[in-house]
């Protein structure tokens, strides 16, 4: 296969190839420890290493949202700072002055942030923001989830299958013990008591 | 040529090291929230279903009004903020107005509870407290009361169970959130609530503490500090405070399931307002709330703005309906001053005529 043009790309393939291979070339004499972790060690290093090539790429992604949520915080700063140095320009010089300084320096501040907040640019780098830590989680579960498997404990998808059908079962009980104490109730009254 | 120097005035001087002081003295002078109870009012645990607890106050009067109260509180913090400090205590005030007071507390949800949605608090969880409680006080229906997010799920409630709810007393509820003007609204509307749920399960309380960061965050996040240790050696203000901090700082996980129902049905497609919202297999109509209803707004509320809450009261049925807008934000509405001068006496004054 020829270079890509992305190295990053490359080293990725470059990464896949040689785990690939070696689990093809390792796989037969590790089919005899068939009960161990051993057993699916190759194929869980794959799995971790083309999660952690995943991570890496997401993390780029992560770092540019998160540049530009500081640059969005930076730049109100500035201006917000921009305000308050017109409206107060001078330092205050007693404690009364200090205090009217500070009001007009957290109203600006609050009312210019608050704006920020409030955007559809920032909401959206927001989003943006938090998909990417998601990202990162996702992968981070999936790594883990092979070490639960090859120590044979459950993971994250089989408790949540524990947790759903838990759930299934107290609600299932809450009814019927919601129908069977309305029962009694119109037992009660139908017998005059 | 030197630089000239602007020396600082000494009563500036005088107010930082003064500041500087009271930090320093402030472990010696005041309680660590730790060390805080929040449980004012006595009470006992009358009902119990998984870790929903229905609290059950002791006043220290007769009841004199049949109608028992049944406050929904949030999802969001604790309940101890209704009985957060003996003088503004909205528990206690509606004990000594002769009301018979419950409370629910959501308890504090583990992963275990990661499916729990709106059908199991609304139809499983809230309709067994109010059926022991009108089992408990022989009566047919409740007053209740529903506070922000509990203001929500007591709408749906109300909806759903009309002829369980006498009065119902909807206090800063989050009802439409197309019109809520708050950043939690905004955030709410480019959060991709699937991948989250799906990637995290419960909504833990550190992301709940990120959406108040940015709620108002330099009076929020430096003066209330200053003000704090200015203060300290005054005692009623530091207790105060405290406890305000301790509540504040104590927010149980959201459910999953609860949360994604959340942000979608009512932040991004508005569909409680809009009758269009489904909860378990029943469509919930507004219209279909018929019994006396009393909207609280507070005017500087910057957690459910007043637009949020409002519309409760046009999209009801009720002939008797009340809407009241208050000078005060979502804390001072329930826990002032002016919630025990104004708020509770106007309510139970309202509720006096509706629940004998």
């Amino acid at each position: 296969m020829a270079q890509a043009e992305d190295p990053k790309e490359y080293y990725k393939h470059l990464s896949l190839f040689w785990t690939d291979l070696l689990y093809l070339m390792s796989n037969k004499p590790q089919a005899i420890s068939s009960t161990g972790p051993l057993r699916t060690m190759t194929a869980n290093a794959k799995k971790v290493s083309s999660e952690l090539i995943e991570m890496n790429e997401k993390m780029m992604d992560f770092g540019r949202y998160l540049t530009e949520y500081y640059q969005q915080l930076g730049e109100t700063w500035t201006e917000a700072q921009k305000k308050v140095d017109l409206k107060a320009p001078d330092l205050p010089q007693d404690p009364e002055h200090l205090e009217a300084y500070k009001r007009i320096w957290i109203d600006i501040f609050d009312n210019d942030f608050t704006e920020l907040f409030d955007s559809k640019k920032f909401g959206k780098n927001y989003g943006e923001l938090v998909s990417r830590e998601l990202d990162l989680a996702r992968h981070w579960n999936n790594i883990t989830d092979v070490v639960l498997k090859s120590a044979n404990l459950p993971n994250r998808q089989e408790m949540d299958e524990v947790y759903r059908e838990l759930h299934l079962l107290r609600r299932r009980v809450a009814k019927l013990e919601a129908a069977s104490r309305r029962k009694a109730r119109d037992g009660q009254k139908g017998s005059g008591a | 040529m030197g630089k000239r120097v602007v020396a600082p005035d000494t009563k500036i001087v005088e107010e930082l090291v003064r500041l500087g002081s009271n930090m320093a003295r402030a472990p010696n002078l005041v309680k660590a929230p730790d060390e805080l109870n929040l449980e004012i009012t006595p009470h006992r645990t009358a009902y119990q279903i998984d870790k929903v607890r229905l609290l059950h106050y002791a006043g220290s009067g007769d009841i004199r009004h049949r109608t028992p109260i049944v406050i929904a509180y949030a999802l969001i913090n604790r309940y101890h903020i209704l009985d957060i400090h003996p003088a503004k205590s909205w528990v206690r005030n509606l004990l000594d107005q002769g009301y018979d007071v419950y409370m629910v507390d959501w308890g504090t949800p583990t992963n275990m509870d990661r499916y729990l949605n709106f059908d199991d608090y609304v139809n499983t969880y809230l309709d067994s407290c109010i059926e022991h409680v009108c089992d408990a006080s022989s009566t047919e229906a409740v007053t209740l009361q529903g506070y922000c997010t509990g203001g929500t799920i007591a709408t749906v409630y109300a909806a759903l169970h009309p002829e369980r709810v006498r009065n119902f007393v909807a206090t800063a509820p989050v009802v439409d959130g197309w019109r809520d003007t708050t950043v939690i609204s905004n955030l709410s509307k480019h959060v991709e609530v699937d991948k989250l749920v799906e990637t995290v399960g419960n909504m833990p309380p550190e992301f709940m503490y990120y959406c108040f960061s940015v709620l108002k965050p330099f009076e929020q996040g430096i003066e209330k500090y200053i003000n704090f240790f200015r203060n300290i050696d005054n005692e009623r203000f530091v207790d105060n405070f405290l406890r305000v901090e301790k509540w504040l700082s104590d927010t149980p996980p959201i459910p999953g399931e609860l949360f994604r129902e959340w942000i979608k049905n009512i932040y991004q497609e508005n569909l409680l307002v809009q009758n269009r919202m489904r909860v378990g297999d029943d469509p919930v109509d507004l219209r279909a709330i018929r019994m006396p209803v009393f909207t609280q707004v507070a005017v500087g509320d910057h957690l459910v703005s007043p637009e949020c809450s409002m519309p409760l009261h046009y999209a009801v049925s009720s002939t008797e309906k009340l809407l009241r807008l208050y000078p005060t934000g979502h804390v001072g509405m329930i826990a002032s001053g002016l919630s025990q001068k104004m708020v509770l006496p106007e309510l139970g004054s309202w509720l006096s005529k509706k629940s004998d």
